[in-house]
C-alpha cells in the first residue's frame, strides 16, 4: 500500500506536473527555513532551496520508499547540498552578519504586536549569532532538534549517524550555546 | 556527581529523559550549585527561544522559478490570485477610481437636471394627455373659425351700410341738382321750403351711426 507521498512521487515520475507542484508547495517552506538557519542569509537560502528542489526533481527515480520516508529523503538531500555549499564557500564556521528582518513574512503568530515582533526578532538574532560560532556538527544538531523540532531517530537517519551520537552532539551544542549566550548577555548587561 | 558530570546530563534532565535516580541527583546538585543552576536556566531559556524561532515564508517568485526550471510550467494560481491579477489589480488603480468618481458625478448631475423634464415629457406623451391636447387644438381652431366668420359678417354689414349711405347721399345730391330746373318753371318759394324742411327720409339716414 503506497502512502500519499509515494503516490505523488509515482505521479511525478509518470510526468504529472501538478503532482510535482504539490510537492514543491509542501516542502519549499521547510527547505527554505532549513537553508536559512544554516546560511543566515535570505538570498543564499533562496538559491539553496531552488538548487535542492531541482536536484530532488532530477533524482526522484532514486527515491526508495523502503529506505525511509520521502520527507527524510528530501531533508537528507537538502542537508547534503547545504553542507556541500558551505564547504565550497568556506564560510560555514564563520560568524556571518545577519540580515535585516524587515520585509519577511512571519508565520508563527497571526497578528503579532510591533513590540512583540521587535523583541522576538532581537532574541532570534541574538540566538542566530550564537549559533554561527558553534562547530558545524553542533550547530546542525541544534537546528534540527531544537529549531526544526525533529526526533532523535529522524535526525540520526538524516545524518547517517547513531542516535547516541545525535544525543551527544545535541547536549554539547546546547551546553556550549548556553555558556556562550550567558557570557554575551553578561557582556551586554542584559537581563533574562 | 561533580559539575562536569551534571553538565553532561543537563540536556537530558531538561527533557526528563534521565532515569529517576539520576534526575534526583541532578536536582539536588542544582539546588546546591549556583553555577549549574544558572547554566540550566540559560539552557532552558535558549530552548524556549529556539522553539519560538520565526518561520519564514519563501517568496512566491521562488516557487515560480523552481517550477519553471523543473517542469517548465508556471505554477497554478489560486482563484484569489487570478481575481487579483485579472480584476482587482487593473481595477484598483487611481485612474480607475477617478473614472468611477467622474462617472458617478455625471450620473448624479444628469439625473438631477433631467429628471423633472423627463417626467414632464413622459406625462405629455401619455394617451390621455395627447387626446386632451388634440381636443384643445381642435377647439381652438374651431373658435378661431367662428371668430373669422363673425368678423366677415361684420365687415359685410359695414360695407352694405356704407354702400347704402353713399347711394342715398348721391340720390339727395342728384335731387338737389334737379331743383333749379324746377325753380325756373315756378317761383323761388318752394326752394326755400325745401331748404327749411329737408326730406325726412334723408335726414334720418344721415343721423344713423356709422
Amino acid at each position: 500500500m503506497l502512502s500519499s507521498e509515494e503516490k505523488l512521487v509515482e505521479r511525478c515520475l509518470q510526468g504529472d506536473d501538478a503532482a510535482w507542484e504539490q510537492i514543491v508547495h509542501s516542502y519549499a517552506r521547510r527547505i527554505f527555513n532549513l537553508s536559512y538557519r544554516y546560511t543566515n542569509r535570505r538570498e543564499e537560502a533562496e538559491d539553496l532551496t531552488q538548487d535542492i528542489l531541482i536536484r530532488i526533481y532530477q533524482n526522484l527515480k532514486s527515491f526508495r520508499s523502503d529506505a525511509g520516508s520521502f520527507q527524510s529523503w528530501i531533508l537528507r538531500v537538502g542537508r547534503n547540498l547545504i553542507i556541500d555549499h558551505y564547504r565550497q564557500t568556506r564560510r560555514f564556521q564563520q560568524a556571518a552578519g545577519t540580515e535585516e528582518m524587515e520585509g519577511m513574512n512571519l508565520k508563527d503568530e497571526a497578528v503579532p504586536s510591533p513590540q512583540r515582533v521587535v523583541e522576538r526578532d532581537e532574541a532570534a538574532q541574538f540566538l542566530r549569532n550564537g549559533l554561527q560560532v558553534l562547530t558545524p556538527e553542533l550547530k546542525e544538531a541544534i537546528i534540527l532538534r531544537d529549531i526544526e523540532g525533529m526526533a532523535y531517530l529522524e535526525i540520526a537517519e538524516m545524518l547517517g549517524v547513531p542516535e547516541g551520537t545525535v544525543k551527544s552532539r545535541i547536549n554539547r551544542g546546547r551546553l556550549e550555546l548556553a555558556k556562550l549566550l550567558s557570557k554575551r548577555r553578561a557582556q551586554l548587561g542584559w537581563q533574562g | 556527581m561533580n559539575c562536569p558530570e551534571i553538565e553532561a546530563r543537563l540536556s537530558e534532565y531538561l527533557e526528563r529523559a534521565l532515569p529517576a535516580s539520576e534526575m534526583e541527583q541532578v536536582a539536588e546538585h542544582i539546588h546546591e550549585c549556583g553555577s549549574c543552576a544558572g547554566l540550566l536556566e540559560e539552557m532552558r531559556s535558549m530552548l524556549l527561544r529556539c522553539r519560538s524561532f520565526p518561520v519564514y515564508e519563501p517568496d512566491v517568485d521562488l516557487i515560480e522559478r523552481i517550477l519553471l526550471r523543473t517542469t517548465g510550467r508556471p505554477r497554478t494560481k489560486s482563484f484569489r490570485e487570478l481575481l487579483g491579477q485579472y480584476f482587482l489589480r487593473p481595477v484598483l488603480t487611481p485612474r480607475f477610481a477617478m473614472g468611477v468618481v467622474l462617472a458617478l458625478m455625471f450620473i448624479v448631475l444628469s439625473t438631477s437636471l433631467l429628471a423633472p423634464r423627463a417626467a414632464g415629457i413622459a406625462a405629455a406623451l401619455s394617451p390621455n394627455e395627447l387626446f386632451r391636447t388634440m381636443d384643445r387644438g381642435v377647439q381652438a381652431i374651431y373658435s378661431r373659425g367662428i371668430k373669422a366668420y363673425d368678423k366677415k359678417n361684420e365687415w359685410q354689414a359695414q360695407f352694405t351700410f356704407f354702400k347704402n349711405n353713399m347711394f342715398n347721399r348721391l340720390g339727395i345730391m342728384i335731387e338737389q341738382l334737379d331743383v333749379p330746373q324746377e325753380g325756373k318753371k315756378k317761383s323761388g318759394e318752394p326752394r326755400q321750403q325745401q331748404e327749411k324742411a329737408p326730406n325726412d327720409k334723408t335726414s334720418s339716414l344721415l343721423l344713423l351711426p356709422t
